[in-house]
């Protein structure tokens, strides 16, 4: 979801990819950087990403991430029923409101 | 089947992981490098950072689901690489495994030579039979007009056909000796609507099978003008004589369709339309005649219809024929059937003896595969430490299974390539059954790719049969006991009684089988001492049909009359007679007729019977022994009272108790004339050597005129010899005359009633050897299991004062008593397969002999199985024993 939501700024390389989520994120999620490559691989497999071979800001033969239409529609599925979830476990942490 | 191609690319997509993950790494070394940090220090966060680089290209490589081939093939590498470090192991169970699915593939092949090839027709599953039916008999032929009148009026057939069997004397050139050919009578729709296209030509014309004897066109069988014509393609187009009529070539028929059944090969097709000019006989002319009848029916159901909607629509269409020819139609239906239950119904001997021999082919493999079951979970045991470890260090459990059933897939792989050594001998074998005729019948029995494909498919049912028990049962290995002790086992009592159970059943399916081909063997045997009850040898048979000549009845009859004088009169030949059947050929004869004073079942008012036309001096010739009363005279004539010779079987049964001589019966049905019985024959053996007493009728010739009769000549000296001058002097008769059917009667005896008997007993007593053989494997195998895991025990009765032979009896006795138990089931079974035996074949009552030989032998046997690992036992030394924790 996270990858998804940076993507949709634009285009984006593994490594940059990684470099900005993790800024992002205000370094609290401590992520193995290589985690990033099977989730990338298993999007380009469900058509929600497209890679290409591009050159990065260093000169080095990079696979550039861009998203599709389809990964545009799962976001949004993703990011509703995320929402719903969180909604949800603030209702039940603050019982006496509801 | 994207999945393939992408496994195709998958080294490239690996590749682009790899480069991708190194970039990133350089990346981010780049980084830490311009913020200041060292190289080598640089390095190693970015490595850290990373993670395991190893474990995410792994990943990254499963997320396209690659992996479970990738898997499967790395399980398959490692079975193989399993087995052959237990050569003995894989070496026994291979074998067997191989021997269980051989005996399948050769089985399957037979029953697809009998039954189960289809039609060489395209789409052959939706051609279904159209039969009649008669409130006597199930299955009967349709008349001409009939079939007009179901094609024209039905809406569930995409084309419904109509052929039958002809004899044409065939010469390719005018002046040519006239050869006798067997072709097929077909409508003009049959190519179309059963799909066929012709090699060469063309197929029939719709108009060119609606007037009667106008169109002469012919379609040659492509084995025919292949094989006898030299596959020369300018006949078509040529004109040939059929029968004595000029017929032009318009195509030939494609190598793949080779008829309308299972065996017979036409070697040409005809428009029905020209049955009238090439009959002799017009006054049977089956295109007028509603009650000819004589065609048999296929229909292409039309999409979306199935069998009971046809046959609906038929029987609807039958009832309302009933109505309008009572006088040919009442009481006739029809039936729609699938082609294999049209087959099953044609020859329910054949379907059940291949239902038999499935049945026991079947257990065969089931006795295989329990044995390999045995000996895997045997071998798991062996294994459990390796298993616990495994999963110790974090293989899942659904893995080790996967793991366990490739290492049986590799078995039945291996068991299944080296079967078709197995399937192809048997194929090989089953080939040797002849069947003794100039008819084009083919019986092929052939290792195909449908038989491959089945061996392909119960090798990886028997994957399942014999792996998964032994699979699930291993990775259901607790870890911490097995961690602790090696020779923990929880629940030793429940494990070790259902693999008792396994061998109990082996021995027990074993001693039926054996016993089973001890009882065909002891029943072939006696029917063959027996005798058939005629002459075999000294005979030399040859078969005429002058309407192939275009003959008229009195000229045929003139024909036989002066044959018979000629051959009488040729020398080396001791007697003569003429015989429109003769016994174990494979064209029998069978007569309606109605007993009197006997009660006929309801809704039956004639009885089928075999019969025989036979001429002056048949029983004599063939040393076929009268009873009572007389044979044949000349005297007999076609004006004289009409008179008949019964055997004894057929007097016994409708005139019980009573003299038959002089009882009378009416032939054909309740209106027939009557014939009285004024002899009674010995019966003998009619259509194969194994069938019980059958009632037989004997006409004579003058008094029932056919056409198609085989001459019988008794030699002197050896029967073949005698076929020149035979044939000498029925050129010197007619040299237009076609001979065909040339053969000796020891030819046809020996091919029916000694080879085909022979076959079956030797199949099936291989089929109990073998399943003796994989029974001691399996007793065996748990044997050496049972004591491999009562070492330490042993080895404490040892030490505290248990002597050799105490332990070498005390395993034995627990072989004996899985082999007593399996024995005494298999007795109790066999008993029951015996009432089955007996039905299929004329095997006189309760065999003892059978048991009595089979039942010890089989304990002898089976105990020397056992005995190995009893003296195994007893040579366990009590210090190693003890030692070995």
């Amino acid at each position: 979801m996270m990858v998804l939501q940076t993507l949709r700024g634009g285009p984006m390389h593994g490594y940059a990819l990684a470099q900005v989520i993790k800024r992002n994120s205000g370094d609290l999620l401590e992520i193995e950087e290589g985690s990033l490559y099977p989730a990338l691989q298993r999007m380009l497999k469900a058509g929600w990403l497209k890679a290409e071979w591009g050159v990065s800001a260093r000169n080095r033969r990079v696979r550039v991430y861009r998203i599709t239409p389809g990964g545009r529609k799962q976001l949004e599925r993703k990011v509703s029923s995320f929402d719903r979830m969180l909604e949800g476990i603030a209702r039940v942490m603050r019982p006496a409101e509801s | 089947m994207k999945w393939i191609a992408d496994f195709v690319r998958r080294r490239q997509a690996d590749r682009d992981v790899d480069q991708e993950v190194t970039a990133h790494l350089e990346e981010k070394m780049a980084d830490l490098i311009d913020s200041g940090m060292p190289e080598d220090e640089a390095r190693e966060k970015a490595r850290r950072e990373f993670g395991n680089v190893a474990l995410y290209r792994q990943d990254s490589r499963e997320a396209w689901g690659w992996v479970w081939l990738e898997t499967l093939l790395q399980d398959l590498r490692y079975a193989v690489r399993m087995l052959r470090r237990n050569p003995g192991f894989t070496l026994v169970a291979v074998f067997s495994l191989a021997i269980g699915i051989g005996v399948n593939s050769a089985m399957f092949s037979l029953a697809d030579a009998l039954l189960l090839r289809p039609l060489s027709v395209s789409r052959p599953n939706e051609v279904v039979t159209v039969s009649g039916v008669t409130p006597s008999g199930p299955s009967t032929s349709i008349s001409y007009r009939d079939y007009i009148d179901f094609r024209d009026r039905s809406k569930s057939f995409d084309g419904l056909v109509a052929y039958t069997l002809a004899n044409f004397g065939f010469s390719a050139r005018p002046g040519d000796l006239a050869q006798m050919k067997v072709g097929f009578l077909v409508s003009g729709n049959l190519f179309r609507a059963m799909g066929v296209e012709p090699e060469l030509g063309r197929a029939f014309r719709p108009e060119e099978d609606q007037v009667p004897g106008r169109d002469a066109v012919v379609v040659l069988g492509h084995d025919f003008w292949e094989k006898e014509l030299g596959a020369d393609p300018s006949f078509v187009g040529r004109k040939v004589r059929l029968s004595g009529i000029e017929f032009t070539v318009i195509g030939v028929a494609p190598e793949r369709f080779t008829g309308m059944d299972q065996y017979m090969r036409p070697a040409m097709f005809v428009p029905l339309a020209m049955a009238a000019s090439m009959a002799a006989k017009p006054e049977s002319d089956m295109l007028e005649h509603r009650g000819e009848r004589s065609l048999a029916v296929k229909g292409r159901l039309k999409a979306g219809t199935n069998v009971p909607q046809a046959q609906a629509e038929l029987a609807a269409i039958a009832k309302g024929l009933e109505r309008a020819y009572p006088d040919t139609n009442r009481d006739r239906g029809v039936a729609v059937s699938t082609e294999l239950q049209a087959r099953i119904q044609d020859d329910p001997t054949d379907a059940s003896l291949v239902a038999m021999l499935m049945a026991l082919a079947g257990l065969v493999l089931l006795v295989a595969c329990a044995n390999i079951a045995n000996l895997l979970l045997s071998r798991a045991r062996a294994r459990t430490r390796e298993i616990a470890i495994r999963l110790a260090i974090g293989a899942g459990r659904l893995r080790l299974l996967r793991q366990l059933l490739a290492e049986s897939l590799a078995i039945a792989l291996a068991g299944g390539l080296v079967s078709l050594l197995f399937a192809y001998a048997g194929a090989a074998f089953l080939n040797r059954i002849q069947i003794p005729s100039d008819l084009p019948i083919v019986f092929a029995v052939r290792v195909d790719q449908r038989v491959l494909s089945f061996s392909l498919a119960i090798s990886l049912a028997s994957t399942v049969l014999f792996g998964l028990v032994p699979a699930l049962q291993a990775s259901r290995t607790g870890l911490a006991p097995v961690m602790k002790a090696a020779d923990a086992d929880s629940s030793r009592g429940q494990r070790l009684w259902g693999r008792s159970t396994l061998v109990v059943a082996q021995v027990a399916l074993s001693l039926v089988l054996t016993i089973v081909a001890a009882m065909l063997f002891r029943g072939f045997r006696a029917d063959l001492m027996g005798g058939p009850g005629y002459r075999t040898d000294h005979l030399a048979l040859m078969t005429f049909d002058p309407t192939l000549a275009r003959y008229s009845d009195a000229q045929t009859q003139q024909f036989y009359k002066s044959l018979r004088e000629r051959a009488l009169a040729t020398t080396g030949v001791k007697s003569a007679a003429l015989s429109m059947v003769i016994p174990m050929a494979p064209n029998q004869h069978t007569e309606n007729f109605v007993p009197e004073g006997y009660q006929l079942p309801k809704n039956q008012d004639r009885v089928p019977v075999l019969a025989d036309t036979v001429g002056e001096g048949y029983f004599d010739t063939m040393a076929i022994a009268i009873l009572r009363g007389r044979g044949f005279r000349g005297s007999d004539t076609a004006t004289a009272p009409r008179v008949a010779v019964v055997n004894q079987e057929l007097a016994k049964r409708y005139w019980p108790n009573r003299d038959a001589i002089g009882k009378r019966f009416r032939l054909d049905d309740p209106k027939g004339p009557w014939v009285e019985v004024v002899g009674v024959a010995k019966t003998s053996k009619y259509e194969w050597v194994g069938e019980n007493a059958t009632p037989f009728l004997y006409l004579p010739l003058a008094q029932h005129p056919s056409s198609r009769m085989t001459l019988v000549a008794q030699s002197f000296g050896d029967a073949a010899a005698l076929m020149a001058p035979l044939r000498e002097m029925v050129r010197g008769l007619d040299a237009n005359q076609p001979v065909y059917d040339v053969r000796t009667m020891a030819d046809i005896y020996e091919a029916r009633a000694i080879a085909t008997p022979k076959l079956i007993t030797q199949t099936v007593g291989a089929m109990g050897v073998i399943g003796l053989l994989l029974a001691m494997v399996g007793l065996y195998g748990l044997m050496a299991y049972s004591v491999a895991r009562r070492t330490r025990e042993i080895g404490i009765r040892m030490a505290i004062g248990a002597d050799r032979g105490s332990v070498e009896r005390m395993v034995l006795r627990q072989g004996f008593i899985l082999a007593i138990v399996g024995l005494a089931i298999g007795l109790l079974a066999s008993f029951a397969a015996e009432t089955g035996v007996n039905a299929v074949f004329s095997a006189t009552g309760r065999d003892p002999w059978a048991y009595v030989i089979v039942a010890p032998a089989l304990l002898a046997v089976t105990m020397l199985a056992a005995w190995a690992p009893a003296r195994r036992a007893a040579n366990v030394d009590p210090m190693r024993a003890l030692r070995d924790e």
